[in-house]
Order: C-alpha cells, then sequence, then structure tokens
C-alpha cells in the first residue's frame, strides 16, 4: 500500500519582507463590497484612484451590468481606463459592446487602441463595418489593433474586408492583417465554413504575404487536408 | 579566394556561421542570465541580440555575450519590435516579470521566431489557451522553462510509472510551497508612490507593459512585483508550473486539465488544492512538500499508484516505496535539467521536433493551475468543463478566466 505522505508542512524560511502598503492603498474590505457599494464608490468624484481601480475590477467579476455607464465613463481616463475594460469586458451584457463601440468612436490615441481590444476580445460583430475602415486609416497602431480585432469577430465579412486590405496595406499593418486572416480561418473552420477558410488560407499562401504568416496558412491547409480532419 | 576553416566547419568541433542558431534576448535579469549561461556553452548557438527596458541589465547581458563569443556582435535594444524584425535571428529567450511572457511570446511566433520562455507561461486561462493556439497556428516552436521535464531523476519517476511498477495510477502530488514566499492569494495592494526615474534610467511604461497601472515604486523593479496580483499568480502558478506541469508530463496528463478543484487551507499556509481529472486520478497541490524522511528538495512532486509510490525533486534522491527500491538506479545531478533542456531546446530547433515542454502542453498545465488559483480565490469547489473550457459551478469564476491587458497590448 502507498504511504500517504504526512499532512505536516516543511517549516521554509521567509524572504525579507517588502514594503507594506499604506492605509489607504489596501484593498481591505472592497473586496467583499457587493455592487451598490462599488457603484457609489464611482460614482463619488472624490473617491481615491485606488478605490475606483479596484471597483472596477471587482464589478467586472460581479458581472454587474449596471455599472456598465460608470465604467465606460472611465475608458478616457489615463490611469483607470484599463479597470474599466477589466470590468467591462467580462459582463456579458449588449450594453458592454454598445458602450466600448460609442467609446470607439470617440477617443484617440493608445486609450482608442484599448477599446478596440476589449472589442476583439468580446468579438463583437457589430464593430467589423467601424474595424475594416480603421485598417486604412493613418494610425499604424489603431490599423493593427483593427485588424485583430477583425480577425477574432471573425465570419465571411471580416474575411472579404481582411482579404480586401492585403494588398493595400503595408509594414506592420501588413503583418496585422496578415496575423487577422490566419485567426479569421481558423473561426471559420470552428463555424464549419471549411471551403472558406481553405480558399482563405490558399490566398494567405501567395508570395507577397509575410513569411511568417505565408507558412502558418501552409501549415494550416496541412493541418486540415491530414486524414484525420478531412471530411468523409 | 582563402576562406578560414572556421567558416566551413572544417576546424574540429567548429560550427559553421550558417549551420549556428542565432538567438535574441528581452527581458534577460538574473534568472534569464542562468538559462543563458547554457545557451552560451552550445556552440551550435550564437546569442546576438538583447532587449531591455533597463539599460544597466542591457549592458551586462551584451557584456556577457561578447565576453563569451570574443567579439562586439550582440546589440542591444530598447524595443522588442525592433529585435524581432531582424530576419537572421531564429529564436528568442524571454526572462521578463511573468505579465509579459504570454504577449511576448506571441508576437515573437508573429514574428517567425522559436521561442524559450520563461515559467509562469501565462497569467490567465484564457493567455494560456490563447499561447498555445498561436504556437499551433505559426509552428514555431515553444519550450517552456519547466526544465525539469530534462532531468534524470524525474524522467526515472515517469518511466516507473508508465513501465506499471506503479500499477494503476492513483494520485499525483505536486509541491506548490512554500507559502511563506509566496502565499495563494498575491496582495491587490498598491505600495505608496515614489519619484519615477528618468526614462532612458527605466520606462516605468514598458515596464508594466500589459499589466494594469499603478503609481510606481522601486520596489517592484527590483524584483518585489511577485506577490502582487496583477504581476503575479501567487504561489500555486509560481511553484505549480513546475510542479503540476511535471505531474502532467509524468502521467501523460499533456493534453487535459482536472474536472475539480477543491481549496483547503488559509492565505498563510498550510494549504491544499484537491483535483480530480475526469479518469478519477487525483491532483493534490501541496503547500511545501511532504515532511519526514521524505526531503526530496524543492520543486518535489509524487506519483502513487496502486502497487507503489515514488517522489523526487530537486535534492536528485528519489524516495519511494519498498518494492519499488530495487528498481531505482543512480541518476545524474538534478541541477543539469536545466542544461539538458537547452541542450533540448536547440536540438528541437535544427530538428523541428517538439520539445517536452511544448506550448500545448504549458497551456494545459498552466490553466490548471490557474483554475486552482481561482478555485482558491473564490474559496469553494469548483467544477470544470474540459470541453467549454469554462467552470460549471460559478459565473465569478468564469469571469477570473481572463484579466484585461493595458492598452495597447493584446495577445
Amino acid at each position: 500500500m502507498p504511504q500517504t505522505p504526512s499532512t505536516t508542512p516543511v517549516v521554509a524560511a521567509a524572504k525579507p519582507k517588502p514594503p507594506e502598503p499604506p492605509p489607504s492603498l489596501r484593498e481591505g474590505d472592497l473586496a467583499a463590497l457587493a455592487a451598490p457599494a462599488l457603484i457609489a464608490i464611482l460614482k463619488d468624484a472624490a473617491a481615491p484612484e485606488f478605490r475606483k481601480a479596484k471597483a472596477c475590477v471587482r464589478l467586472g467579476e460581479l458581472g454587474a451590468r449596471e455599472a456598465v455607464p460608470l465604467l465606460a465613463a472611465l475608458l478616457d481616463d489615463e490611469h483607470l481606463s484599463v479597470y474599466a475594460r477589466y470590468g467591462l469586458e467580462p459582463i456579458k451584457d449588449p450594453s458592454v459592446d454598445d458602450a466600448l463601440r460609442a467609446a470607439a468612436g470617440k477617443l484617440k490615441g493608445v486609450r482608442q487602441i484599448g477599446v478596440i481590444n476589449s472589442i476583439n476580445k468580446r468579438r463583437d460583430y457589430k464593430a467589423g463595418p467601424m474595424l475594416a475602415k480603421m485598417i486604412h486609416g493613418t494610425d499604424v497602431d489603431l490599423a493593427r489593433a483593427a485588424a485583430a480585432a477583425l480577425g477574432s469577430v471573425g465570419g465571411t465579412s471580416a474575411m472579404r474586408d481582411l482579404q480586401a486590405a492585403l494588398p493595400k496595406t503595408s509594414g506592420m499593418t501588413r503583418m496585422a492583417v496578415a496575423d487577422a486572416s490566419l485567426v479569421c480561418a481558423e473561426r471559420l473552420l470552428e463555424e464549419g465554413k471549411r471551403e472558406e477558410a481553405m480558399a482563405f488560407y490558399t490566398a494567405l499562401t501567395a508570395p507577397d504575404v509575410p513569411k511568417p504568416v505565408r507558412l502558418a496558412a501552409m501549415n494550416g491547409i496541412l493541418r486540415e487536408e491530414s486524414p484525420a480532419r478531412r471530411p468523409r | 579566394m582563402i576562406v578560414p576553416s572556421v567558416v566551413l566547419g572544417q576546424r574540429a568541433g567548429a560550427v559553421p556561421p550558417s549551420d549556428r542558431i542565432l538567438f535574441g534576448g528581452i527581458g534577460i535579469g538574473s534568472r534569464g542570465a542562468h538559462v543563458l549561461s547554457k545557451l552560451l556553452k552550445i556552440p551550435q548557438a550564437k546569442f546576438i541580440a538583447i532587449c531591455d527596458v533597463r539599460n544597466e541589465r542591457r549592458e551586462t547581458i551584451k557584456s556577457t555575450a561578447d565576453q563569451n563569443y570574443g567579439d562586439r556582435d550582440c546589440q542591444m535594444y530598447g524595443d522588442q519590435y525592433e529585435l524581432l524584425a531582424r530576419q537572421d535571428i531564429d529564436a528568442v529567450l524571454i526572462a521578463t516579470g511573468d505579465r509579459w511572457h504570454t504577449p511576448l511570446s506571441i508576437i515573437a511566433a508573429q514574428h517567425g521566431k522559436d521561442v524559450y520562455c520563461e515559467k509562469p507561461c501565462s497569467m490567465s486561462i484564457e493567455e494560456s489557451w490563447a499561447l498555445g493556439d498561436a504556437f499551433r497556428r505559426y509552428g514555431k516552436l515553444y519550450q517552456a522553462g519547466c526544465q525539469r521535464r530534462n532531468g534524470a531523476n524525474f524522467q526515472l519517476c515517469k518511466d516507473l510509472l508508465k513501465s506499471g511498477a506503479l500499477g494503476k495510477l492513483k494520485t499525483l502530488y505536486a509541491n506548490v510551497g512554500p507559502s511563506v514566499n509566496w502565499p495563494p492569494l498575491p496582495s491587490r495592494d498598491w505600495l505608496a508612490e515614489e519619484p519615477l526615474p528618468a526614462k532612458q534610467v527605466l520606462d516605468w511604461d514598458r515596464w508594466l507593459g500589459p499589466a494594469p497601472w499603478r503609481p510606481y515604486h522601486s520596489s517592484y523593479v527590483r524584483g518585489g512585483w511577485r506577490n502582487f496580483y496583477d504581476f503575479h499568480g501567487g504561489g500555486i502558478l509560481e511553484w505549480g508550473s513546475h510542479t503540476v506541469d511535471l505531474c502532467h508530463w509524468a502521467a501523460d496528463l499533456d493534453d487535459t486539465q482536472p474536472v475539480e478543484y477543491e481549496p483547503v487551507g488559509t492565505n498563510t499556509g498550510p494549504y491544499f488544492v484537491n483535483c480530480t481529472y475526469a479518469n478519477g486520478v487525483k491532483l493534490v497541490m501541496r503547500d511545501n512538500g511532504w515532511d519526514g524522511a521524505l526531503k526530496t528538495g524543492s520543486c518535489s512532486f509524487r506519483i502513487e499508484g496502486d502497487k507503489g509510490w515514488v517522489e523526487t525533486g530537486d535534492a536528485t534522491k528519489i524516495e519511494c516505496s519498498d518494492n519499488i527500491k530495487p528498481l531505482l538506479r543512480p541518476t545524474e545531478d538534478a541541477r543539469m535539467a536545466l542544461e539538458n533542456h537547452v541542450n533540448e531546446l536547440v536540438r528541437c530547433i535544427k530538428t523541428r521536433q517538439a520539445p517536452a515542454a511544448s506550448a500545448a502542453a504549458a497551456a494545459n498545465s498552466h490553466v490548471t493551475c490557474h483554475a486552482a488559483f481561482i478555485a482558491y480565490q473564490r474559496g469553494k469547489t469548483l467544477q470544470w468543463d474540459t470541453n467549454k473550457r469554462a467552470f460549471t459551478n460559478d459565473e465569478i469564476a468564469n469571469r477570473m478566466r481572463s484579466r484585461a491587458l493595458r492598452e495597447p497590448w493584446r495577445i
């Protein structure tokens, strides 16, 4: 019979103590607050940044849809925008997608890219036309984020937009469009649109496609054409 | 034309430059330097570029590489995209803080690079899957810094299970302690703000990278980022990324995760997470390992079958039930694991074979650790659907499967 290990832990030497956070920067009771109290923190203009940050994260964990307008209002905040997205991303409610789309049309710079990245994560198909347009803008970082989001959204429409964008883009944007195309092809496979996916992969093996993506597309074709994966 | 014999690989032991795998490094601190020291010994590889947000680290690593090769070839970068854009670089070592591991690994794959990345490889369940997906998509090679998969004493334990000597597998034990250093629940607090150093000394924005914003404090940068939730997955992920990973590898569970996670204990330890796979096999994540005679060292793991048990760790020695003792043989020192691991990396890059610690294997073992971490945070037993990749009895837990990445970063 196997000997079951004892439950007594081995005593190990502790590392030197790290600096102590000041009381105002400790999560403490914030971790246990319910949505109404957390919403009150976001409504309080005088509430410190730390408390607002923690409230955002916790509201996301709770899935508090009633907090969506308050979270969306922080999307342009230099420090809190990521916390607002932390809160918004996991809330399963269409009002989040509406808020993110609205913010994507208004914000500029990295804050706008952050919102596009949240749209990417939520795979909001209604954002497709807006994303397709952004790929052709002059802001390269935004174009790359939009391409990635479009690939993640997936579907036939995204495939057409990405295919159209590939020959019209260059440099880092082109790399992002090509990478998004690979993701989009995988989404098509997941949706059972095998013929479209295989045609997309084939298009991505063209000599002018960035080499890593060209090779990945060939890899995708080989994977899907293996006897185990091919439809019978 | 006169061609030096070294170019043709005709000098004894020489490798023609065209046959050398060229490496770059991103975020090489003390741990990364240890890995690099093994790589520098391998004639088939050459380390030619370093990227770091800290100037002093860039210069230190350049100096180390240049001294090793007797040249000045190692180039320094402050921006990872500049390093990754180099067509001549085949592979990168990533040894940044945990928050960067998945995003940088994926960016490297998108640039056509093979990757060695330190553990923990991901900050969330979502990142773990994204990592596995990206390397499958690009067909690039990924090796997680789970070097014990190439340790002889660990391999012998795996072999004993596979041979049937231990009988039918019942329980796996993964040491996830000591909690005195890294408790299961890291702090969600912030440290008080200190004045920012000059950007050329430290680019705080880039140091934070995908982690949520917080005010600067020098302690984070000096290695004190661990134990803070925004940068760290606590003791379960810190150690489980080694020892849960070992359990998966030894028991051929590299393609799955447990379906139940039961947290036991407090944040000051000792603590456990009792997990169960769909086939009934148990996995016990255990703070601090085991006591008594079984002092097998840090990062220990243990396999129990219905006929016997075996346990090993960084102390090299193997403890086992009496019936297994005749089957033991001396193994090389466990400290050789890292050297073996880096040799495997170079060999696999050349042969295009998947290394033992592949991205797919890392994804599964890390999802297991993250799920256990979430169960511990939730303080309740969680059920997990391996097909839906979701918890079936707790929606809050499902919302904790991912973390928002600070703009402009994404996976």
